[in-house]
C-alpha cells in the first residue's frame, strides 16, 4: 500500500468494504437490449470475488456473438469503478449459449441430442445467395467462438462441398456418421457421398429418406448451431425438415427485386403455418460497388428485402453487396468471412451473424417453457 | 442497423405444448405456454380428424361420417410434429392426421 494511501487511512478511517450486494445493485442499470431485463436478473453476473477494493467478476452472455458484448463490458467496468472506493475492476466476458433440450428416446436424440440451436436458412427462389449466406453465416458464428454445423439439405443441387471443401472421410461410427470438418465447422451433405459432378436423380420419398437420415444417424455431436441450408422453394424436403427437426428459427434471403419478393412471401408463409419463427430477412445482391468510380450501384433496385421484412412485421438482418472477390471465394472452397474477412460483404455476413444470435436468444427466452419434443403412450381401459 | 425484436409475425411468439398428459380412459389434457389449460374427448378428436381422407382437401366437406368411429376408440399413442402439431395414432388403425396446435385452441374454444 502506498504511503499516501496509508496516510489517508489514517486520517480518513478505512475505506468501507465492497460487498456482493453493492457490485450487484451496480450493476443492475445495465439492460440486455434484446432480452429487455437487466444483467443481474437474467442471472448474467457469475463469479463475483472481491478483494479488499479490487472486483473481479464474469458477465456470462446467452451467445459469444453477441453484438452488444463489447457494450455491455464497458457500461460494467464504468458502474463497478464509480463504486466509491473502488480499486481494480476486472470484468470478464463469457458465454453459454442457450437451446432447446432433446428429451432422450426421441427419434432425433442421439443426432441432435446435444445441438442447442438449429436455424433454417432459406428462400422462396433458387440463385438468391442462400447457400452463400449459409455457408458465411456458419462461419462467421464459429470465428466468434461459437461451435458450428452446416448441413445441406439442397438434396439436388448440393453446393456446400464445393464451397468448403471438408477435409477429412466419413467414418462411421457405430450407427452414426461422423460429419467431415472444414476450417471447424460440421459439414455434412448428399454432394460428399455422391461425388461432386454426379445427379442426384430420387423421387419425393427417397429425398425425405436421406433428410430424415442426416437428422437421425449423422453425428452431429455438441453444437450451439446447426445451420440447415434448405432448398429453394416450398415442398417436400421443407416440410420433412420441418416435422423432423426442432427448428428454433429461419433465416429468410431474397435479392431486392420484386420477382424474388414474391416467393419470399411464400418461405415466410410456410414457417408461420409450421410455427417455425422467422428470425428475419437476409438481403443478397444488394449494390455493386463499382471499382472505377466507388459508387454504389442497385443492379436488381433498392431496398426490398427491407420493404418485406416490414410488411410482415420481422427483423431486416442486413444487404450483402454483390463482391467478385464473394464469388472467387465461395468457388475456392473458402468463404469470403475467412478468406477476405475485411470485404464490405465479409463485414455485413458478420454483422448478421450477430444479429442472428441475438434474436435466437429472444426465441429462447420466448419459448424457455415449451416442449420441443413429446410422445405419450395411452393408458386403455378396454 | 439493429434489428427490432420479432417472432414468427407481428402476431408474436405461436402458442406450444408447455405439458401433455393422459387424464382419464378418454380424455387428453394439455398446458399452453400461455398457462392456458385446455381438455380434449379422444373420441372427439378421432371425429375431428383433419386428414385428406376425413376432410375433402378441395372442399373441406368432412367425409368422416361421426356415427363412423365407435365410442370406444382411443389413442395408442400421441407424439409431436415438429413445433407446431401433433399427430395420433388411434385403436382403429388410423394415424395420419395432424392435429395443429392452432386447431387444438380453436378446437377448445369451441368447448
Amino acid at each position: 500500500m502506498s504511503l499516501i494511501k496509508s496516510m489517508q487511512e489514517k486520517i480518513l478511517g478505512r475505506p468501507s468494504s465492497i460487498t456482493e450486494d453493492m457490485v450487484r445493485s451496480a450493476l443492475s442499470s445495465i439492460m440486455d437490449p434484446d432480452l429487455g431485463k437487466d444483467i443481474v436478473s437474467l442471472g448474467f453476473v457469475r463469479n463475483v470475488v472481491i478483494s479488499g477494493t479490487d472486483i473481479k467478476l464474469d458477465i456470462n452472455l446467452t451467445t459469444p456473438a453477441c453484438p452488444v458484448k463489447d457494450s455491455i463490458k464497458t457500461q460494467a467496468e464504468v458502474a463497478l469503478k464509480n463504486l466509491p472506493n473502488a480499486g481494480t475492476v476486472s470484468v470478464n466476458m463469457t458465454a453459454t449459449t442457450r437451446g432447446q433440450v432433446t428429451p432422450a428416446g426421441s427419434p432425433i436424440a442421439a443426432s441432435l441430442g446435444q445441438v442447442k440451436n438449429i436455424i433454417a436458412v432459406a428462400s422462396g427462389k433458387g440463385g438468391v445467395g442462400k447457400s452463400t449466406t449459409a455457408v458465411n453465416l456458419a462461419y462467421a458464428l464459429a470465428a466468434r467462438g461459437s461451435k458450428v454445423g452446416l448441413l445441406d439439405a439442397d438434396v439436388y443441387g448440393p453446393s456446400i462441398p464445393h464451397m468448403t471443401r471438408p477435409d477429412a472421410p466419413m467414418q462411421s461410427n457405430s450407427n452414426l456418421i461422423n460429419p467431415p470438418m472444414a476450417a471447424g465447422v460440421k459439414i455434412m451433405s448428399i454432394g460428399l457421398f455422391a461425388g461432386g459432378d454426379k445427379a442426384t436423380i430420387l423421387r419425393g420419398p427417397m429425398v425425405s429418406g436421406v433428410i430424415k437420415q442426416f437428422l437421425t444417424q449423422v453425428n452431429w455431436g455438441d453444437l450451439d448451431y446447426l445451420i440447415i441450408d434448405y432448398p429453394p422453394g416450398t415442398g417436400d424436403i421443407q416440410l420433412t425438415l420441418s416435422q423432423t427437426a426442432p427448428i428454433t428459427g429461419a433465416v429468410v434471403v431474397t435479392t431486392p427485386q420484386d420477382v424474388a419478393l414474391i416467393d419470399v412471401r411464400k418461405a415466410i408463409a410456410m414457417f408461420d403455418t409450421m410455427k417455425v419463427p422467422v428470425i428475419g430477412v437476409v438481403e443478397t445482391m444488394s449494390y455493386f460497388v463499382c471499382d472505377g468510380c466507388d459508387k454504389k450501384h442497385h443492379i436488381f433496385r433498392d431496398g426490398g428485402g427491407a420493404r418485406v421484412a416490414k410488411e410482415f412485421g420481422i427483423s431486416f438482418l442486413g444487404d450483402v453487396p454483390l463482391e467478385p472477390s464473394v464469388a472467387t471465394a465461395s468457388d475456392q472452397g473458402s468463404p469470403a468471412v475467412v478468406s477476405h474477412p475485411a470485404s464490405s460483404a465479409a463485414k455485413a455476413y458478420t454483422e448478421i451473424a450477430g444479429a442472428v444470435a441475438s434474436q435466437v436468444s429472444i426465441i429462447h427466452e420466448a419459448y424457455k417453457d415449451a416442449l420441443n419434443h413429446f410422445s405419450i403412450v395411452w393408458n386403455s381401459q378396454n | 442497423m439493429k434489428p427490432e425484436s420479432s417472432l414468427t409475425n407481428a402476431k408474436g411468439p405461436a402458442v406450444r405444448v408447455k405439458s401433455i398428459s393422459q387424464m382419464d380412459d378418454r380424455t387428453l389434457g394439455i398446458t399452453w405456454t400461455d398457462n392456458e389449460s385446455s381438455r380434449f374427448d379422444v373420441v372427439e378428436l378421432r371425429r375431428k380428424c383433419p386428414c385428406a381422407t376425413c376432410i375433402d382437401e378441395w372442399t373441406h366437406e368432412q367425409i368422416l361420417k361421426p356415427e363412423q368411429v365407435a365410442e370406444t376408440v382411443r389413442p395408442l399413442k400421441i407424439e409431436s410434429v415438429g413445433q407446431y402439431a401433433m399427430s395420433i395414432q388411434f385403436t382403429d388403425g388410423h394415424k395420419t392426421g395432424i392435429y395443429t396446435f392452432a386447431m387444438l385452441r380453436r378446437l377448445a374454444h369451441l368447448n
